[in-house]
Formats: C-alpha cells, sequence, structure tokens
C-alpha cells in the first residue's frame, strides 16, 4: 500500500474517463491475475511494476509473460525484501550457470 | 605483453573470431546481470528511506491523513510518463529504450529543464534578494525570472500531487516523494538494464544452440 501510494506521489497515476486506474492495491488473486492480464495488454503502459510477493502469487503467469514491452519488474515491498532466486527474467538465465548446462555443453 | 602465433592457420583463426565474439556476448551479458542485480539493490535502499519517509509523514500528520482512502479517482493523466523507443540501426533492434519524463504534464522542455534550473535557483535564492538594491534586483531578477519560470510548472506539478493529502503537509512527506521520485529514475534503469541483459542472453543462448546443433 506505501509503495503505491508513494509512486502515485512522484505523479505515476492515471485515471481515465472510465475511473479506471493504473494501478491496484492487491485483494484477491483473481483481481491480481485479471489486472495483470489487462495491464500486460495496455497499449499506454510501457513498465508494470509488481511487489515480488504479489508476483509470487501469479507465478506462472509473470513467469509465462516474454513480451519486451511492457516490461515487468519486480519490486521489494515493505513487509517482504527481494528475494532474486524468484526473479522471473534471473531465474530465466540462471540456468546457464547450472551443473547441468555446463555438463551439456561439455559433451 | 601480446604473443603472436604465426604458425596458427587461417581456418582457426576464423574460429579463433568466433570464440572472441561468443566471449565478447558472454561478458556483457554478466556485465549486465551484474548491473542489474546491483541496481536491484541500490533501489531497496532508496524504497526503504521513503517507506521510513512515508512512515514518520504520516506519525505526524496523522493516519487519517496519509491513507489511500484520500486518493484522487477523478479522472486525470499522469503527470510522469514513460517514452519508449527502438534502438535503430542495430543489430538487436528489438530492444526496447526506456526514457523517463519527470512532470511532464505542462511541458516536456519544462521537465527537462526544471531539473538542471533548479540546481542553479539553488544559488540564488530568493531570501538574499530582501534588503538588497534596485540594480541587484533589476539584474538577478531577469535570470531567476527565467529559471522560476521553468521550475514553477514542476513545483506546481508536484504540489498538485500531494495536494490529496492537504495544503499543509510534512516535511517527510515531500521528502518521501523525492525519494520515489528517485526511486522511478532506478526502475527506468533497471527496465533498459533489463532488456539488455535479455537481448544478450538471447545471443549467448543462440550461439550454444548452434554450437550444439553442430556436434
Amino acid at each position: 500500500m506505501d509503495t503505491v501510494v508513494g509512486f502515485l506521489m512522484a505523479g505515476v497515476g492515471n485515471v481515465d474517463l472510465r475511473r479506471k486506474t493504473n494501478y491496484l492495491i492487491v485483494d484477491s488473486i483473481k483481481q491480481i491475475e485479471d489486472t495483470f492480464k489487462e495491464f500486460t495488454t495496455r497499449e499506454d503502459i510501457a513498465v508494470v511494476l509488481i511487489s515480488q510477493y504479489v508476483a509470487n502469487m501469479i507465478r506462472f503467469l509473470v513467469d509465462s509473460y516474454n513480451k519486451p514491452v511492457p516490461a515487468i519488474l519486480e519490486i521489494p515491498s515493505k513487509d517482504h525484501p527481494y528475494d532474486p532466486a524468484h526473479d522471473s527474467v534471473l531465474s530465466r538465465v540462471k540456468y546457464l550457470f547450472s551443473a547441468e548446462s555446463v555438463a551439456s555443453g561439455r559433451r | 605483453m601480446e604473443v603472436v602465433d604465426h604458425e596458427t592457420p587461417s581456418l582457426e583463426n576464423g574460429k579463433t573470431d568466433k570464440e572472441v565474439e561468443e566471449n565478447a556476448n558472454v561478458l556483457q551479458f554478466m556485465d549486465s546481470m551484474d548491473a542489474y542485480l546491483t541496481l536491484i539493490h541500490s533501489l531497496s535502499s532508496t524504497l526503504r528511506r521513503g517507506w521510513l519517509e512515508l512512515a514518520s509523514a504520516r506519525h505526524s500528520m496523522g493516519a487519517s491523513r496519509v491513507n489511500t482512502v484520500l486518493l484522487d479517482h477523478t479522472s486525470h493523466p499522469a503527470a510522469t510518463s514513460l517514452l519508449v523507443t527502438q534502438d535503430e540501426g542495430k543489430v538487436d533492434s528489438g530492444k526496447p529504450h526506456f526514457t523517463l519524463c519527470k512532470w511532464a504534464s505542462s511541458s516536456n522542455e519544462n521537465s527537462l529543464l526544471g531539473e538542471k534550473q533548479s540546481s542553479q535557483d539553488k544559488l540564488h535564492p530568493q531570501l538574499r534578494h530582501r534588503g538588497s538594491t534596485e540594480l541587484y534586483e533589476e539584474k538577478t531578477s531577469s535570470e531567476n525570472k527565467a529559471s522560476r519560470e521553468v521550475d514553477d510548472p514542476v513545483q506546481k506539478e508536484r504540489s498538485k500531487s500531494l495536494s490529496m493529502f492537504g495544503t499543509l503537509v510534512s516535511p517527510k512527506l515531500r521528502a518521501a516523494q523525492l525519494s520515489f521520485e528517485a526511486a522511478l529514475e532506478t526502475l527506468v534503469e533497471i527496465a533498459n538494464m533489463r532488456s539488455e541483459m535479455v537481448c544478450t542472453f538471447d545471443q549467448v543462448n543462440m550461439k550454444l544452440a548452434g554450437r550444439k546443433d553442430e556436434k
């Protein structure tokens, strides 16, 4: 909640004529999923900021997303620090450092 | 000290060049990943500062005055936006580049100049002009007028953004606003570093896949 308030103070909040906002304070998992799908298909959104602990609730959706724009950035929240092991981009590239990939390269 | 092996055949030189290119890609990927993690760490500390300042503001102003209930739900555009461009004339032309336009709802020039002029304005604070001679005021008023004209829209947008919490707000709330603005700048750098990392990762992946096919 404080994260949303903070970024709204920085001027990123947008409310259109239909009173639809470009931000969401976490409610139910279903609403998070629907909002994620909506934000990633809107043409007026370039970057989606999502708290990592919220991203973990819809991890399958976040990990399956692979478009360059809008970019999905997982950020820490007040009560849940950032964990690089859960970041979707880093988990996509980490297999390059796994023993399995090194072994397959040597065969 | 360079060691040149003149006995190496040209075919091996071709492979060496390929390996050099692959190594360069891998190094670029590692560098971008390192920069990405460093920026995330920086973002975490900036956000922590912002949350602390917001909590201080809530403590001094009261929880009812710093609340999500007060958020403006009337139709309004975002004052801060992002410009997305594609890198043209490069091999990886699909890589997007993000540029932050802070407080740009009044004009783009003002938002770009406002940050530069505000630092100059600090050298000539208005308080210094009280009680000074008319001549001094005439000379300096013209330069201050220019900087104020540019700085005013940015400050107006900042104040407008805080107006949902009331007319008089705690200095801690203003400090929190600046912290979250700094966090936004870091986030844009993270977005650019992320797109570079993904791009170089795809190149490294393609090379690895090609090598496996050759074997």
